[in-house]
Formats: structure tokens, sequence, C-alpha cells
């Protein structure tokens, strides 16, 4: 189902691009969307896994389809347009997936799915696109099978992820290339290749920076630099067909920071605990416990999150990264609580 | 520059394209380039080149290049 057959998409999406406009080309405290943790169980053991799916972390636990559907109720009425579903896999319980995308009725969202590509043929494809997926981002790691595969901790997995996007593509979806681009490979001929491939390909390039978190937890050393930040920018004015999240998407300038998206799009686990982020395990409240609005205006209370930062907090900020997001043991179930690690002058009152 | 030419701009800038793939032929989904954040960057480049604010149910209509020069006719931008 395209956008153009949501209308209520396009009226959320055109506030969205209303309020940046206004607001100076930044995202501001204006809320874009949601990522979903449905499921964390996966078949593969990827070195990087910001969930650490790979250590079996609570890999049982999914949120049933009446809680989703409130979930879906109230981020609608927030104005949230975009929901990221992602896993752990969650193409390993494809019934519980279609499940879930019927309880959030997907005609009220930019739907996509973030996956390992392995599970996804062209029947599966079929079924996504019927179901109301718009956008599937298929993460791959290197344009040579073997890295990718090495990497991922499946031989074959490349092939498969490969072969997910032309699926993707046959059937009308949008087809993502999810890159995961660290200080080790940003400046890369391989990454070159890569996005090479995705623009012959005519896929869109998913740019997502490394982050010391989760399987890579206190390895700062991967962070991209100004060096490797610059390259990024050089690689979207080549390709054209570059995203990240932290760009803004619309207008001419390939330059244009829309600005570290923590709260505006919030990260729900399967325990549902709501993080500003994927990659920021930071905990700012529980679906069973408060709703989207009041987690959401919390959040947005704590200066780092409510200010503009041209910096992806957990990617490029160090600084940050080194005061807030070190805690050992730190993970997606394990998060700190904002009120714990942040100093009352942090955060606004009232 | 002419209303054509801001026109056929909002397009080229926003699909990355040349000013040879602009025609009739051109709807959404037919490059992937007009995919759905696509559409959005046109409509805001559109909205931009001719000081506009368009209401959903056109943004919907925009399925086209020629689709597009009928709608604007109803912000009184003739193409």
């Amino acid at each position: 189902m395209p956008i153009l057959a949501k209308p209520r998409v396009v009226e959320k999406f055109k506030s969205f691009l209303d309020y940046i406009r206004k607001n100076d080309g930044h995202i501001g405290t204006k809320q874009r969307g949601l990522d979903m943790n449905l499921n964390n169980a996966c078949n593969l053991r990827c070195k990087h896994c910001f969930t650490n799916s790979p250590k079996g972390d609570h890999v049982k636990d999914v949120l049933p389809p009446e809680k989703i559907a409130d979930i879906a109720d109230q981020a609608d009425k927030l104005g949230i347009f975009e929901w990221d579903l992602q896993g752990g896999e969650l193409l390993l319980r494809p019934e519980m997936l279609f499940e879930t995308l019927k309880a959030i009725r997907t005609e009220r969202f930019y739907m996509y799915l973030t996956t390992n590509g392995y599970y996804l043929d062209q029947a599966m494809a079929e079924k996504l696109a019927e179901a109301g997926i718009n956008r599937v981002s298929v993460s791959i790691d290197s344009i040579e099978a073997k890295e990718h595969d090495e990497f991922r901790g499946k031989e074959g997995s490349w092939a498969k992820a490969i072969e997910a996007l032309k699926h993707v593509k046959a059937v009308g979806m949008s087809p993502y290339l999810n890159i995961t681009v660290g200080h080790y490979n940003a400046q890369s001929e391989e990454i070159d290749a890569l996005f090479k491939y995705s623009k012959d390909q005519g896929y869109t390039t998913l740019v997502n920076v490394a982050t010391p978190a989760g399987m890579w937890q206190k390895m700062s050393e991967i962070m991209v630099d100004e060096a490797d930040k610059a390259h990024l920018i050089q690689l979207r004015k080549k390709y054209k067909n570059v995203l990240r999240n932290i760009w803004n998407p619309f207008g001419k300038d390939d330059e244009a920071i829309l600005g570290c998206n923590t709260v505006n799009r919030l990260y729900v686990t399967p325990l549902g605990d709501v993080l500003t982020c994927p990659y920021v395990h930071i905990k700012i409240g529980n679906v069973y416990q408060q709703s989207l609005k009041e987690i959401s205006e919390f959040g947005f209370s704590i200066k780092y999150f409510r200010e503009h930062s041209a910096l992806c907090l957990a990617g490029e900020d160090k600084d940050f990264v080194s005061r807030f997001l070190s805690t050992p043991g730190t993970s997606i179930f394990n998060p700190v609580d904002a009120r714990e690690i942040f100093p009352p002058e942090d955060i606004r009152q009232g | 520059m002419s209303t054509k030419e801001k026109y056929d701009n909002a397009f080229i800038e926003s699909f990355s394209v040349e000013a040879s793939a602009l025609g009739d032929a051109l709807e959404y989904n037919t490059i992937p380039e007009w995919d759905s954040i696509g559409h959005m960057t046109l409509v805001a480049a559109l909205e931009d080149a001719f000081s506009v604010s368009m209401e959903t149910d056109d943004i919907i209509e925009l399925s086209s290049y020629a689709k597009g020069k009928e709608i604007l006719k109803k912000y009184g931008v003739e193409v």
C-alpha cells in the first residue's frame, strides 16, 4: 500500500514537514516515529548487535497485540507517522508479526520492517506488501559475501540479504539497504562499493553510525570522527540516494542537519520500556505505566533531548556517551533510568 | 525563472534527475527516487517554489508530473 493510499499518514507527514520548516530545519520536539523491538530472538549472531540478541537476552518476551493496538492509537494521536518494526529478527515468527501489523492498523503509519533478510523470499515480500508495509530495510555490512557472513555469524546470510532486497523492490515496497558505518569502515573502498551497488540497484542507502552499545559497549573507538562524517556527506552528494535519520531529507542542502532524533523517535522494548532511541539505553517510561504522551513530555523535559543536537548522541557525541551511556551492564533490557542519571538541573520541572 | 522552469526544477532537484526524465510518463513510484520520502521532498520543493501550502488531498492526488500542474492551478499557479 503506497503512502498515497494512506491519507492519515500524508496528513501527519505534512504536519512534520511544516514544523521542520518553521523550526529552522530542525526536528525540535516534534514527534516523528516509533521503533519497536517486538521480539529479540534472532537467527544471526552479529558482532555489533545493540540488543544483545546473540547473548539470548529476553528472546521470549513479546508485547501482546492488545497492548500494541493501544500504543498505536496513542502514537497516532501524537502525530507519529513512522513505525519501524525490528527485533531480533521478526521474520523468525511471521504469525506474530502479521498479528502485530493487524493490531497496529497499518493504514495509519508509514510502516517499515528492519530485517537481516534471511527469511525474506518472494512469497514473504508479497505478504508484507499486502499487510501494509511500505519499506523494508535490509542490513548488509559488506559488498563481499565472506565479510558480511563472518560479521553476522552465518554463512549464506549475505546472499539471502541481497536477494531479499530484490524481492522487496519487485513487489513495490521501498528497498532500503541498511549499512552500519563506523570509524573502522567509513572511508573504506568497500563502503563506497556498497553505496555504489545500492545506487545501481535503485535502492535507498540508510546509514546508521556505529554506537558503543549492546555487544559493542565501551568500544568508543568504533565511533565516527569528523573526517568520517565529512566523507559520509561526500557520499551523500555523490550518490544522492543516501539517508541518515539525523539529516534533513527535504530540501536541496545535502549538508542540512535535522538533529538527533532522541525522543522524536521512541524505542519500545518487548518489556514495554520506552527508551529515547534504539542506541541510547536510557529509559524514560514504560507503556504499561504511563501514556506515550506523558513519556514523550518527560523525555523532552530533559535538556539533552529537548535542545537541538547536530551530533548523534549515541554515535558521535563522545562526551554524552562517556557521561551517560557508560554504566556497566546497561542494555535495552537493563537501561539506566533518566531520573537517576540526569541531575535535576538538566530536567525542566513543571 | 519562468513558472515552468520553477516547476521542472522542483522535480529535478527533489529526485536528482535530468530534465529529460520529466514528462507525462513520470509518476509516483516509476523511478526509485519518487518513493514516499521523495514525494514529500517534492511537495516541500513545490510549496517553496510557489509559496503555497498544499492540502492533504492534493498531496495525495499529486501522483504524476502531469497531475501536479492541474493541482497547482487550484493554488493560482499556471504551469
